[in-house]
């Protein structure tokens, strides 16, 4: 690695990278990583050698950030792992379609249509019923490795 | 079911039902049919007012033993509850009851239901035992005593012990049962106890066992009698055990003023123990009876006997009767004080204990063998703890003598011929299992540690008897050939379970700091054996080099180097700790100073570790493993010799010299020190360690422990010392470091941690520079660079875009933590430069706060930037900065807020739901972290502005940033420990501050602080009971004391207010004094709090006179009983009335309230809660 200044502007293809190398040593509790092809935010990071006198490895704990499973990755600590991009986006909701598409409204005043609501009873629930309460609702989605989802909501109501 | 209350000759028909249902209870539960409806069914008797007859009946009529048992505690329940309630007579007869119900059924086979019987008579009898008189104590005392001399036979004897046995426990304070009473009431009956009787047990208990010991001795198999010794000798030993403080008669005139319930730990020896040992004082009235009376050489006597018993039928060497003799052996080795009138006295003692003793351990080869060979190894352990607790009461020399003249050699041989013997055992088992000889090993290292700490802490080596220096240089030879031998065998072992290992750690930790002080008691044999160990592993690693595969000789030289850490130099403890006495006062004769041992022994290890900088010899022999072990070493090495400053060389310790050897060891010293010094070889030593320093940063990626080690240990114990510091700043290689981290990106790949700590390292060696400018200079020179970045990122206009990118996210954390770090090392000097560090990324970070919203790793490091930043500038900063760090926080509050006020995370996986609580808990955390820093500035303030100047006014900071920062704080959040903690702390910090402003809160941000109070208040951790208990007091004194100066203190909020709907709302005050009355008199809570529970309820009967006596009115019609309502009133009118209570809130009032409530909740907790 060289001293060279760093630089943030975006390249030809910035953004389109999905994934990016890190050290497997330099990633921690609470990042992202990619362990068998899938995004997973990592819950538990341990170090452990291989023999007393060999060289440390990680053992990495992660749940897939889409469907909550539970992955596991060994790496030595000086390899380099794969490091998912992870962007959340607001949007407002606008609306609830019959056959459980949202849609909602972008930044730049279009509408964002292609989203499904998730399939959980229990998330479905949270946001139709926040929905039909008629207040004014923010979502945040996930978008990782080419998949959508939407993780989070906030009731932005009447400004106080 | 109930008992009957009546007290009139009660329905056979309803004893019976009662029992009925008891023995069903009792059975389904062990049969686990409705346990809960069956644990209803027995609590409920329980609970019953009176149930003594019932539960009389089914002890002595039930077939069903459980049942028989509830009965029992069913009577200890409800008599301690009602013990205010009954007549003396009611008192008297339940105990006699259970002593009698224990004695007639002595031959009971239910031995459970026996001794819970009689610990309910013994707890009942210490309830009573301050209100006794002496007569009546002495008429049940002399039952018991009929019984423990054996007038009704074994079993009662037995029987009698027993319940001695459960007294003496119940009197003492570690296995005392609560009874809802002060603590005074506790240590007077231990007072009490103490003085009038323990004697008299412990002479009943060695009568009852001389007078069974013939029988026992001329038996040839088990006799009943046996099992009365076991109990006299296990009673004796329950007695020795007692702390005695009345009656010892030394000179520490305040202990027995100490308080017996905090003072129990003892702080007579302050070294690092694995095993326990109590000094035994009893003080020179117990002398007739343990020492002149010959009761020692009966019990040798009986042991000897016993041993020769082993092969008959009955007997063996763990038998209870066996081993209860062999404890009791033990603890008489303890014995010390003013028992003894003169030192003699007590070596003679000693010499007669140890000469029982000795055929446990001696000759310990055929001991030892016979233990491998399958005998029991208890024996010989409590030899060897025999000898522990010799040592813990004699000095070395005394206690090698002890033996002497006895035998040909001292007892310091003996012990290390036994430990030698114990070693070689360890070393040829080599298992990893917890064997006797790792038993018998910590018993004997914890020996030789009591022996030899007193001597290293005052520097008298020379008076260790010679032969014990050889025996001491003898077992460290051993010690260093096993352990090197136990390294090289685990070389190959994988340490998988990362957990156990860091408590075998410690424990190592431990037993090297024992090593230490052996190979410290024979230093001029230690040190070059040392060295010479050393030089044969480097000679190895170079001729194998490429051949042979060197892990085993790395796993030694590992070992080699942990034990010489320790021997060389001890823990600083974040001070800097001084060469060791022993190396201090030896070699004196050396001249030339390169040529001491302790030079050479440094030097060699020096030259090693320089090898690592080889990259050839790095990646052959410097394994990562034995790197941590060098940098270890030179960590600790380097703070006791390298650059060591003059006049930490000149603190003279003379004691026990005479001027001339004095003189002679100083000059050694000197010599020594100097030869490290900073005009010898002093700065190319450090050159060489910053070399390898940076070395193991760079050339080991990935290796966390090791970098830890370097950051934490190594690095963080050079820029601790000013003097290191000026050389520091002025190396090439110093430079190249900071150079490195400041500009490069080779570093990004530490652990964020470690970052943060060379950050801060980098920023404290500042200190070296010439001035406080040139130090300010060297930290903006290291740390303008990242700011640039900072504020440059903020700025783009597409930062929206990339800043998701993982590697950006990387850089940012990475930069923020080397801020944090950059913050965590302010000093006076290098303040104004991180002032300017924190000023210039202000905006910057704001972005970024809403940039990485979602991100919470960004979010949570800046949050702990600007609170540490914050945390050490905030105290130095004049009125305009303040505003303005002040108008930045609540900026960066509000900001906060504003994302997540209403947010909802939403996953599938619960596990990633709990995380995003836990993120939320640990922000939350550090905005209260932010917030009371910024309330620190009330408090101390070193800015130059003088006090009128006007500045912002904290307690508005206070006041908004509570309005932001409750509505976040959830009852759910709250369930975190520290959150909660944290939040009321903050909260009554705030409130017996600024009361004023919590007057001014809106009513929705009012009301939620108040909802968390009642959640406080009902809160399992007494620490927040109290700290809400504090915020009450706080509130309430301050309306009390507002409106009595006709101001209108807490306003609408205390009054009371019709809320939107007109439904008229209670006021605050009157709220709290129903729920703190609720609380007191019917739940549980510890009698800690009551004092302070008095005097938040103190202030909320003055502000709330008409709403008290309301309640008073209505708990006193409540009460059904006439009897009890009168008690009750009584009680109500001198809470409020006894020891001259005035209404003004003054110390000497609150004094007096917490004594009256006191007294109050003694006089009717009890039957309230029966209701």
């Amino acid at each position: 690695m060289s001293d060279e200044e760093h630089h943030f502007e975006s390249k030809a293809d910035a953004g389109a990278s999905k994934t990016y190398p890190q050290q497997a040593g330099a990633i921690r509790k609470n990042g992202y990583i990619v362990i068998k092809a899938r995004p997973c935010k990592v819950v538990e990071v341990s170090t452990s050698k291989t023999g007393k006198h060999g060289h440390a490895k990680c053992h990495f704990v992660g749940i897939d950030i889409f469907n909550g499973k539970k992955l596991e990755d060994i790496v030595p600590s000086s390899h380099n792992c794969d490091v998912p991009h992870v962007t959340r986006t607001d949007y407002q909701l606008i609306d609830i379609s019959e056959d459980g598409f949202v849609s909602l409204l972008t930044d730049s005043g279009g509408t964002k249509d292609d989203l499904r609501l998730p399939t959980d009873d229990n998330l479905l629930t949270q946001i139709k019923d926040g929905f039909a309460e008629g207040k004014d609702l923010v979502v945040t989605v996930m978008t990782a490795m080419g998949e959508e989802q939407i993780c989070a909501l906030k009731d932005i109501g009447p400004k106080n | 079911m109930q008992g009957s209350s009546d007290r009139g000759p009660a329905d056979l028909t309803q004893l019976q039902a009662t029992m009925q249902a008891i023995e069903i209870a009792c059975s389904s539960i062990q049969m686990h049919v409705n346990p809960a409806a069956a644990e209803a069914t027995i609590l409920s008797l329980c609970q019953s007012p009176q149930p003594y007859q019932a539960c009389q009946f089914i002890l002595e009529n039930s077939q069903v033993a459980n049942a028989r048992f509830q009965a029992a505690a069913a009577i200890r329940d409800a008599a301690i509850r009602e013990w205010g309630l009954l007549t003396s007579d009611d008192k008297k007869s339940l105990i006699s009851f259970c002593l009698c119900f224990v004695m007639q059924h002595a031959s009971s086979p239910e031995g459970y239901v026996q001794s819970k019987v009689s610990s309910v008579a013994a707890q009942l009898m210490k309830r009573g035992w301050l209100d006794f008189a002496a007569a009546e104590k002495e008429a049940f005392m002399y039952e018991v005593k009929q019984a423990v001399l054996g007038v009704h036979g074994v079993d009662v004897q037995f029987t009698g012990i027993n319940f001695l046995e459960s007294l003496v426990s119940e009197f003492s304070p570690s296995t005392s049962t609560a009874m809802g009473l002060p603590r005074e009431f506790h240590e007077q009956c231990l007072k009490l106890l103490e003085l009038e009787y323990l004697k008299t047990f412990y002479c009943w208990a060695q009568d009852a066992a001389v007078s069974v010991t013939s029988r026992i001795i001329e038996s040839h198999s088990a006799v009943p009698e046996v099992k009365v010794c076991t109990a006299a000798l296990r009673l004796m030993l329950q007695i020795l055990n007692w702390d005695f403080r009345y009656n010892t008669n030394m000179a520490k005139g305040a202990k027995p003023s100490m308080d017996a319930f905090n003072d129990g730990v003892r702080h007579d020896i302050a070294s690092p123990k694995r095993s326990e040992c109590i000094l035994v004082q009893p003080g020179p009235s117990w002398r007739d009876v343990l020492i002149s009376n010959g009761h020692i050489g009966w019990l040798l006597g009986l042991y000897g006997a016993l041993r020769q018993k082993f092969s008959c039928e009955g007997y063996w060497l763990d038998c209870p009767v066996a081993v209860s003799a062999r404890k009791l052996i033990v603890q008489f080795c303890s014995l010390t004080g003013t028992i003894f009138p003169s030192a003699n006295m007590q070596e003679h003692h000693l010499l007669q204990l140890l000469s029982g003793i000795i055929p446990w351990i001696d000759p310990p080869h055929a001991v030892s063998q016979a233990i491998e060979c399958g005998k029991s190894e208890s024996e010989m352990l409590d030899g060897c703890r025999a000898l522990l607790s010799m040592a813990t009461v004699t000095t070395p020399t005394v206690f090698d003598q002890l033996l002497k003249s006895v035998s040909p050699f001292g007892t310091l041989t003996l012990l290390s011929t036994l430990m030698c013997e114990v070693i070689k055992v360890l070393m040829a088992t080599n298992t990893e299992e917890e064997t006797w000889s790792w038993m018998a090993r910590d018993i004997l290292l914890d020996t030789w540690t009591t022996l030899l700490i007193p001597m290293h802490s005052i520097g008298e080596n020379a008076r260790f008897p010679s032969e014990g220096i050889n025996a001491a240089a003898n077992l460290f030879a051993l010690i260093v050939e096993a352990e090197l031998r136990a390294a090289s065998a685990s070389a190959f072992n994988d340490d998988e379970d990362s957990q156990y290992l860091q408590a075998s750690i410690s424990a190592m930790d431990e037993r090297l700091s024992s090593y230490a002080l052996i190979a410290r008691a024979a230093i001029d044999v230690a040190i070059p054996l040392l060295t010479r160990l050393f030089t044969e592993r480097f000679a190895r690693l170079h001729q194998g080099k490429g051949i042979t595969d060197p892990t085993e000789t790395l796993e030694e030289l590992y070992s080699l180097l942990l034990i010489t850490g320790h021997v060389l130099a001890d823990e600083g403890e974040g001070e800097t700790p001084s060469v060791p006495m022993a190396i201090q006062t030896h070699f004196v004769d050396i001249v030339e100073t390169h040529k001491h041992p302790v030079v050479v022994l440094s030097s060699t290890i020096i030259r090693f570790a320089e090898q690592s900088l080889d990259q050839e010899m790095r990646t052959s022999v410097f394994s990562p493993r034995l790197m941590e072990a060098v940098i270890w070493f030179l960590a600790r090495w380097s703070s006791t010799y390298l650059m060591v400053p003059e006049e930490c060389r000149e603190d003279n310790c003379n004691s026990g010299y005479d001027h001339e050897s004095w003189l002679r060891s100083q000059h050694s010293r000197k010599a020594l020190l100097s030869f490290f010094g900073q005009y010898n070889q002093g700065k190319p030593v450090l050159d060489v360690i910053v070399r390898i320093s940076m070395m193991t940063l760079i050339s080991y990626p990935g290796e966390k422990d090791l970098q830890a080690l370097t950051c934490y240990q190594l690095l963080h114990s050079l820029v601790r010392r000013k003097n290191v510091c000026t050389h520091l700043v002025a190396f090439d290689s110093w430079r190249e470091l900071a150079n490195a981290f400041a500009n490069g990106r080779t570093l990004f790949s530490l652990h964020s941690t470690h970052q943060r700590s060379l950050a801060q390292t980098l920023v404290l060696s500042a200190s070296g520079m010439r001035n406080p400018e040139a130090s300010n200079q060297y930290v903006r020179d290291l740390t303008s660079h990242m700011t640039a970045y900072l504020v440059e990122m903020s700025n783009k206009n597409d930062l929206k875009n990339f800043s998701q990118q993982p590697d950006i996210i990387l850089s940012v954390s990475c930069l923020l933590e080397r801020l944090r770090g950059a913050a965590r090392a302010l000093e006076p000097r290098t303040q104004k430069a991180i002032y300017e560090m924190g000023f210039s990324v202000m905006n910057s970070v704001l972005v970024l706060l809403e940039v990485y919203k979602h991100e919470f790793a960004v979010v949570y490091l800046l949050l702990k930037f600007v609170v540490d930043w914050v945390d050490g500038e905030i105290i130095y900063l004049e009125a305009q900065e303040t505003a303005i760090v002040v108008d930045f926080c609540m900026r960066l509050l509000q900001l906060y807020s504003s994302h997540n006020i209403g947010k909802i995370s939403v996953s599938l996986s619960s596990s990633l739901l709990s995380e995003a609580k836990t993120e939320m808990y640990k922000d939350l955390r550090a905005l209260l972290q932010l917030i009371a820093n910024l309330c620190s500035k009330d408090m101390v303030d070193f800015s130059s502005d003088s006090i009128e100047t006007p500045g912002t006014s904290i307690s508005q900071v206070v006041y908004f940033g509570l309005h932001i920062v409750t509505p976040l704080i959830s009852l759910d959040l709250l369930k975190y420990p520290k959150l909660c903690h944290d939040y009321f702390s903050l909260l009554s910090h705030m409130l017996e501050v600024y009361p004023e402003m919590v007057a001014q809160l809106n009513s929705e941000a009012f009301a939620h602080v108040l909802g968390t109070l009642d959640f406080g208040l009902h809160h399992q951790d007494t620490e927040v009971v109290d700290m809400c208990l504090k915020v009450l007091k706080a509130l309430a004194s301050y309306h009390y004391k507002e409106t009595s100066i006709g101001k209108i203190g807490l306003g609408s909020h205390a009054s009371g207010f019709k809320d939107s709907d007109g439904k008229f709302q209670e006021g605050i005050l009157s709220r709290f004094l129903r729920s703190l009355l609720q609380l007191l008199l019917f739940e549980d809570y510890s009698t800690d709090l009551v004092g302070i529970a008095a005097d938040a309820l103190f202030p909320l009967i003055l502000c709330e006179q008409g709403v008290y006596q309301r309640l008073g009115q209505e708990l006193a019609d409540s009460q059904a009983n006439p009897t009890l309502k009168s008690r009750l009133v009584n009680a109500l009118q001198s809470l409020t009335s006894s020891n001259q209570l005035s209404p003004t809130l003054d110390r000497i009032n609150y004094k007096r309230f917490r004594k009256n409530l006191h007294s109050f909740l003694i006089e009717v907790h009890g039957f309230l809660r029966t209701m």
